[in-house]
């Protein structure tokens, strides 16, 4: 089971598990998706609940209350998609993962694992890119320092952006690319394996660490370095990640096919000091070898923020320049610099001062 | 510092801190200040607009001792005493108010 949050987090569940349950503030856009089961956020509303979280992630935060205790039981062990720009994801989100930050210890078994989806901020709102600069630097930060979560998939727009995809086209190459990477214990138990062995509880361990899920898929080409094959391969649905810690892959070879190829990887990856658990198979539908293959990556979440932070000062900045440039006439102003050092003053408490040493000079305080 | 003069002072309003703090300037420059110059003074700063409450204002400081009256009728000379000069420094150290222009204080610089 999946679970979707907000209007961004239930499309992507309902895409991926037609067994879902998707949440939201607003019945509109509950109606909106197909799950499997619906809960609503109750927001305290004179108005009756028509409207969302309206991009603000307070209101998502004090809809959680109402939810608390069902939702918390029913993460357990699942996978819960949320974006960070808006209202209701973030909202109900961060108020999940500042949960599991105050737990004391989350069995591997029950860490919950993430897919967020982060707004493109060169070309998104300083609303969204703000929103995701709180949610990241605060209930991520505190959630991964804590240990608490499973594996984090730091989904982006970027894709959607530079390739000017609909949002529907997008949500399906995104959650295509997840299911290849979430399929490979079922197509390892489909296929003959040649080395290694990642089963189903392998893979559930895998997810379970507390760190950033990187992955992508390629075909393994001619004789080009295997790193300057990922760098060329990489993810466009996720961001980039930091240097792994922890790697996993999956390789499917043609029949026939040297199996020994997979020491390519391996020694790529002993190289970057993530020695990976893998399986290799033989799958007779490929004509080249092909590896799904994911990085776990522990890049501190400031690290993310700073690049945020650095595009929206950009924005500011940017929209500063703008309004500037609209004022084409800036009338001369007349400054009274005695007046303003004497405002300045009492700004700085010197008034305070003032009063006092009127005070001593009549003799009235000692 | 007693608890009960902590409370009084607690107590003073705005136009209590006007008066006590435009009255110790006087006293400092040499003017006699008295209660007409305290109204007009109030009421240009939008404190009240009547004279009632200018000399209710007054009359509270003296009954607490925290101002002296010197004189007759209107014409009495206003004086602040130490203790109204404490209690002055106690709520400018509160920061509850800033000090504002005295139009009289100012005519007579």
């Amino acid at each position: 089971m999946t679970i979707g949050i907000g209007g961004a987090g239930s499309k992507l569940s309902a895409l991926l598990d037609p067994h879902n349950l998707i949440i939201n503030v607003s019945e509109i856009e509950l109606e909106k998706v197909r799950a499997e089961e619906k809960l609503l956020a109750v927001l305290h509303s004179e108005k009756g609940q028509r409207r969302g979280a309206r991009k603000n992630p307070l209101l998502g935060a004090e809809a959680f209350a109402s939810i608390k205790v069902r939702l918390m039981d029913r993460i357990k062990g699942e996978l819960v998609f949320a974006s960070t720009g808006g209202g209701t994801g973030n909202g109900i989100c961060s108020q999940i993962l500042n949960e599991l930050a105050a737990q004391k210890e989350v069995p591997e078994e029950e860490r919950t694992r993430f897919g967020l989806l982060v707004p493109y901020a060169p070309q998104e709102s300083a609303e969204y890119v703000k929103n995701t600069i709180d949610f990241l630097s605060g209930p991520v930060s505190r959630a991964v320092d804590s240990g608490n979560t499973g594996n984090i998939f730091l989904f982006s727009n970027r894709e959607k952006y530079e390739k000017r995809l609909s949002e529907p086209r997008f949500n399906e190459q995104l959650v295509a690319s997840l299911r290849n990477f979430l399929d490979i214990p079922a197509r390892g138990a489909a296929l003959p394996l040649l080395e290694g062995h990642i089963d189903y509880e392998d893979f559930d361990l895998y997810l379970s660490r507390p760190f950033f899920n990187y992955f992508t898929s390629f075909e393994l080409g001619g004789e080009e370095d295997f790193g300057s094959l990922l760098a060329r391969h990489a993810n466009p649905y996720l961001l980039q990640p930091d240097a792994p810690i922890e790697a996993l892959f999956f390789l499917e070879l043609p029949t026939g096919w040297d199996p020994t190829v997979f020491y390519r990887v391996v020694d790529h990856l002993v190289r970057s000091s993530a020695a990976p658990i893998f399986s290799v198979a033989e799958n007779p539908e490929r004509q080249r070898p092909f590896i799904t293959l994911s990085l776990l990556y522990s890049r501190k979440p400031e690290g993310l923020v700073a690049d945020f932070q650095r595009i929206a000062q950009t924005h500011d900045e940017e929209r500063i320049r703008k309004s500037v440039e609209q004022q084409v006439t800036l009338r001369p102003q007349r400054v009274d610099l005695e007046q303003e050092a004497r405002k300045a003053g009492q700004r700085a408490g010197k008034s305070e001062e003032d009063v006092l040493s009127v005070l001593r000079r009549i003799g009235k305080l000692r | 510092m007693s608890p009960l003069f902590e409370r009084q002072v607690d107590k003073l309003r705005e136009g209590h801190f006007l008066v006590l703090y435009w009255v110790a300037r006087a006293e400092d420059t040499g003017h006699a200040y008295n209660i007409t110059n305290a109204f007009d003074d109030l009421k240009a700063q939008g404190i009240t607009r009547t004279k009632q409450t200018a000399v209710a204002m007054i009359e509270a400081l003296d009954a607490l001792d925290f101002l002296r009256l010197q004189g007759q009728g209107n014409r009495k000379h206003l004086l602040i005493t130490e203790d109204g000069a404490r209690a002055l420094e106690r709520l400018v150290h509160k920061g509850a108010f800033q000090p504002r222009r005295s139009s009289f204080l100012e005519a007579q610089s």
